[in-house]
């Protein structure tokens, strides 16, 4: 069980997601645009950030960077969202710090097996 | 340099590149050529050849032209340019100079820094020479040299234009020597002739003839006499001087044995006859006369027969005695020199006619290039010379295998156009032959043609016109006098027409197919609608045609003389038209661009320009412009449209995701939900809801890919992989797809697989959507990957080929297949799901990827989907660049 942040603006897709992360036993938080997740993310206590890449006002990438820049202790790991499922977007989102990539529509399953792999690690 | 103490006349001349435009150099060489063939003696040649290379369209700037002396083997200058100080006649010994060694092996040399060359005399500081040798009758006779005082300023096509030059010379040359030979024959004969003429008072042969004959009857004191001299081609004598034999004989013709004079021609003895009445021998044709007594003599020139003297006595009292005979052979062989000196002379005098018929001939070849006008003069003239009664000349018509009559002359119709096989009448004999004929009697001859049915033809001589062994045509002359036959002497005659004739032919044909042709490509440019023009290769308008006229609204003297990419571009456009013809000057160069018109307007246009080659030489370019402004812009429209299309489907495909991933997700949620709160009843339906939601969610995604592709933005994820890996993990993803249908699954592969350099989500996607459609239309079958790899067009490919024993296709349904929105049939989809968007993607990809896939199949029997790619993909852009 993990304490999870979901950054996502979009309404029914946060609703969702967190709805069906929570059926699974996760814990979640939800930020709705980039400057919370960015504030909640340097407050701490999570085990995972979920990044949805196009947020207003700053984007997911640019979220990332700053919650990277603030982190002082381990890196909470991060995967992006994306639902560009483009040729660079997966090198674009690892750049800017994060630590796995998943498009959307998401396959839960297949992002539950990812989010398993990072916490896993980070044990 | 090979003149010693020579300088140049200008200092620091510019490098002697030709430096006019082209159509003014192929203009300055036509007026070299027509020069050096207009040269009226060798000395001309020489002048017209230096003074022509030297014109500024060519631009040579030293130039001389030096001849062998046989005695001393020096080169002695005939003319030059640009050697002023040089004195005409100025000799080069051997051992001095470059141009030595053109002559003595008769080939073009180089020297391109004349400094680093041996034997080089130092006259120009430095610079390069050109040595040509100028051959006449397969000898070299001189050389032309030509220099520069620049190094390397000669180059390939300076040696084609000079050594084109020494060529037109040493034609002319050849020409000029035989013409002179020809030309001092014939002045020996006319000096002869005219010698002759001053002694014809006393050559004229009657005359001296009757002179002789009155002398001898005075002397002999006899009533009269007769001469007659002996004509050797019909064998009989003819009368030639009569004196008092009471009528005028002359004219009379005996036969050897016919009469007194008959007689003595056939015995070549004297003979006195005392009572010519009872003469059992005389002759009819003096029945008239009163003779009493005859004496006749043979008159011989050594053994040979050349006539008879005949005296006679009217007076029954005087007899002829020894004495008579003694004082008759003083006078007989006067009159036998006197027959002889004329006949020589006559011969003479025909000889030299011959050689003025000929030069009339060969001045006739030179000045008239129209083949009839050419050969009927050539014809009269043979007419005339052979004294026959008339004659017929024919061509020899190469396609049609025929001979036709093109002149006629005295041969009682107009018989051109007359069309004659090979085999067919006299022409048409010696046409099969190629060797001269001699009919003697043309009624009795079995060949004759039913053609000259209506003309009086006694006897016949035809020749072939021949050029090496090849037939250009037949001369036929005629006799229609019976009396009189063709002999060898004639035939030596004729043949001196033959050759001429057939050059003639040859010369017009040529002549005449050039300007056939030369019409034909006219008509062909002035009717086309693509606009032509034609350039120098300093791309300078030399012409244009009628379409160019209209397409850029500039009148042919508006733009003739201008140069065509600066007529037409605009600055954008300048650099890429001017590398286009570039590109022509030395092969085909095609593209579309845009270009300017005479009021400013801009068109587009297809062009294409190819390099002008004559006699192997790159003469100028040829540019055709062809108006594509309404093309191009559909074309545009088409595309915009096209790219407007995908843009939509692109973000209409985003949009619709957003929703839909909302209606899966919660479905999803709902199922769950719905078993925790044990309401089962409500899953099938959510379970529809999920089906329907994902279905939508390929098709939109499939969507996105075509639209993606066709707009160019998608992107290859290049990067080299472990195949093994990547068959390993589709196996597995397709394996619950075989099952479902009872399928075997099989995987047929190389090991090691090895590595591949291609877009590895690409690449599952495609090979994935192959497997599930070879799962999806094959039940209780087997389904089969095969990977292999191969070398080929220098490349290697690894192929992947997935066979099914499904339900297969017929060709119909093959042929759509790689189409969007093409599953075989509209039901198809229906029964075995599937967007039929996924083999379009594949082929797509494939290509994209540099490869292709391609389908075998029979309806009932599987089908065999292959795909082939590079084992190296290459981004697209690089793949373009490299084709």
């Amino acid at each position: 069980m993990a304490r999870i942040l979901l950054v996502e603006d979009n309404e029914m897709n946060r609703d969702m997601l967190s709805r069906r992360l929570a059926r699974r036993g996760h814990e979640v938080e939800m930020a709705v645009d980039g400057p919370e997740g960015v504030v909640k993310a340097a407050a701490g206590g999570y085990d995972l950030v979920l990044m949805d890449m196009s947020l207003p006002e700053i984007d997911g990438w640019e979220a990332t960077r700053q919650i990277r820049a603030a982190e002082s202790g381990t890196p909470v790991p991060i995967i992006a969202l994306t639902a560009h499922a483009m040729a660079g977007d997966r090198e674009k989102a690892l750049e800017a710090g994060c630590n796995d990539y998943d498009t959307k529509p998401v396959d839960l399953d297949r992002l539950l097996g990812k989010i398993q792999a990072l916490l896993g690690a980070a044990q | 340099m090979s003149a010693p103490r020579r300088r140049p006349a200008r200092k620091a001349a510019p490098a002697p590149r030709p430096n006019g435009h082209a159509d003014h150099r192929e203009g300055a060489l036509l007026r070299l050529t027509t020069a050096i063939a207009a040269a009226r003696d060798e000395g001309a040649i020489y002048r017209s050849m230096v003074e022509g290379l030297h014109d500024e369209a060519i631009g040579y700037n030293f130039l001389g032209v030096f001849l062998l002396d046989p005695a001393t083997g020096d080169r002695v200058l005939q003319a030059s340019v640009g050697w002023d100080r040089i004195p005409h006649g100025m000799r080069v010994h051997p051992g001095e100079g470059l141009s030595e060694r053109a002559l003595q092996d008769g080939r073009l040399h180089y020297a391109p820094d004349v400094r680093r060359a041996d034997h080089y005399v130092p006259s120009l500081a430095s610079g390069s020479e050109v040595d040509v040798p100028l051959q006449a009758d397969g000898e070299t006779i001189g050389v032309l040299v030509v220099e520069s005082a620049e190094p390397d300023a000669f180059g390939e096509k300076d040696f084609e234009i000079l050594s084109a030059a020494a060529n037109q010379a040493a034609i002319a040359i050849g020409r000029m020597r035989l013409l002179a030979a020809e030309r001092r024959r014939a002045d020996e004969q006319k000096a002869l002739l005219d010698t002759m003429a001053d002694l014809s008072g006393e050559l004229e042969l009657p005359k001296v003839l009757q002179a002789v004959l009155a002398r001898a009857v005075t002397l002999l004191g006899v009533t009269g006499g007769e001469v007659a001299i002996f004509d050797e081609a019909r064998q009989e004598l003819v009368v030639v001087a009569s004196e008092h034999i009471g009528k005028t004989s002359t004219g009379t013709r005996l036969a050897l044995g016919e009469g007194a004079m008959g007689t003595v021609a056939q015995s070549l003895e004297p003979l006195i006859i005392p009572s010519y009445r009872e003469w059992l021998g005389r002759s009819g044709k003096y029945a008239d006369i009163q003779v009493h007594s005859v004496m006749a003599a043979p008159l011989l020139i050594g053994r040979r027969l050349v006539g008879a003297i005949a005296t006679v006595h009217a007076d029954p009292s005087r007899v002829f005695g020894a004495e008579d005979l003694r004082l008759l052979n003083l006078f007989a062989p006067q009159a036998a020199i006197a027959i002889e000196n004329a006949r020589l002379f006559t011969a003479e005098r025909d000889r030299a006619g011959e050689q003025k018929a000929l030069l009339e001939t060969l001045a006739d070849l030179s000045g008239e290039l129209e083949l009839p006008k050419v050969l009927q003069a050539v014809l009269s003239r043979a007419v005339t010379l052979l004294g026959v009664t008339g004659g017929e000349v024919a061509i020899f018509d190469e396609a049609r295998q025929e001979l036709v009559v093109v002149a006629s002359e005295q041969i009682g119709k107009d018989s051109t156009g007359t069309r004659l096989k090979p085999g067919e009448g006299a022409m048409g004999a010696v046409a099969l032959t190629l060797q001269p004929l001699i009919i003697p009697s043309y009624e009795e001859w079995l060949g004759r043609s039913g053609k000259y049915a209506d003309v009086q033809v006694h006897s016949v001589m035809v020749a072939p016109l021949l050029i090496g062994g090849r037939l250009v045509g037949a001369i036929a002359l005629l006799h229609s006098d019976p009396a009189r036959v063709f002999g060898a002497d004639d035939l030596r005659r004729l043949n001196l027409f033959a050759p001429q004739a057939a050059i003639a032919i040859e010369n017009a044909q040529l002549y005449t197919s050039a300007q056939r042709e030369r019409q034909y490509f006219r008509a062909v440019v002035e009717h086309s609608p693509v606009a032509i023009v034609t350039l120098d290769l300093e791309g300078v308008i030399v012409s244009c045609n009628p379409a160019f006229e209209r397409l850029f609204g500039y009148r042919l003297e508006e733009a003739v003389g201008r140069n065509l990419d600066a007529l037409i571009n605009t600055r954008a456009t300048l650099a890429e038209a001017q590398a286009y013809t570039a590109q022509a000057g030395q092969q085909t160069a095609r593209g579309i661009g845009r270009r300017q018109r005479k009021d400013g307007s801009l068109l587009d246009v297809e062009l294409a320009g190819v390099p002008v080659i004559v006699d192997g030489e790159r003469v100028g370019i040829l540019a055709l412009y062809h108006d594509v402004t309404d093309l191009l812009s559909a074309r545009r429209d088409a595309e915009e449209a096209n790219s407007a299309k995908s843009r939509f489907l692109a973000s209409m495909s985003h949009e619709l995701r957003t929703p839909l991933n909302a209606i899966i997700g919660y479905s999803e949620l709902i199922e769950e939900e719905a078993r925790d709160l044990g309401a089962d009843a409500l899953a099938p339906d959510v379970l529809k809801v999920r089906t329907a939601g994902k279905h939508l969610l390929s098709l939109i995604n499939d969507i996105l890919d075509l639209s993606k592709i066709e707009a160019g933005r998608m992107e290859l994820h290049l990067e080299t992989f472990e195949l093994r890996a990547v068959l390993d993990e589709v196996l597995t993803t397709a394996e619950p797809l075989a099952r479902k249908n009872g399928n075997r699954l099989e995987i047929r592969c190389p090991e090691p697989a090895g590595t591949l350099r291609a877009d590895l989500v690409k690449l599952r996607q495609m090979l994935l959507n192959l497997l599930s459609n070879a799962c999806k239309f094959t039940r209780d079958g087997a389904v089969t990957l095969t990977v292999e790899r191969a070398v080929e067009e220098g490349r290697e490919w690894v192929r992947f080929q997935v066979a099914d024993t499904g339900i297969g296709m017929t060709a119909e349904q093959m042929g759509r297949l790689f189409e969007a929105f093409a599953q075989a049939e509209a039901s198809t989809a229906s029964r075995y799901g599937g967007t039929g968007l996924g083999l379009a993607i594949t082929r797509r990809l494939c290509q994209l990827m540099g490869g292709d896939v391609a389908v075998a199949s029979e309806a009932g029997q599987g089908s065999t989907f292959t795909i082939r790619l590079p084992a190296e993909v290459h981004p697209p852009a690089a793949a373009a660049a490299q084709h």
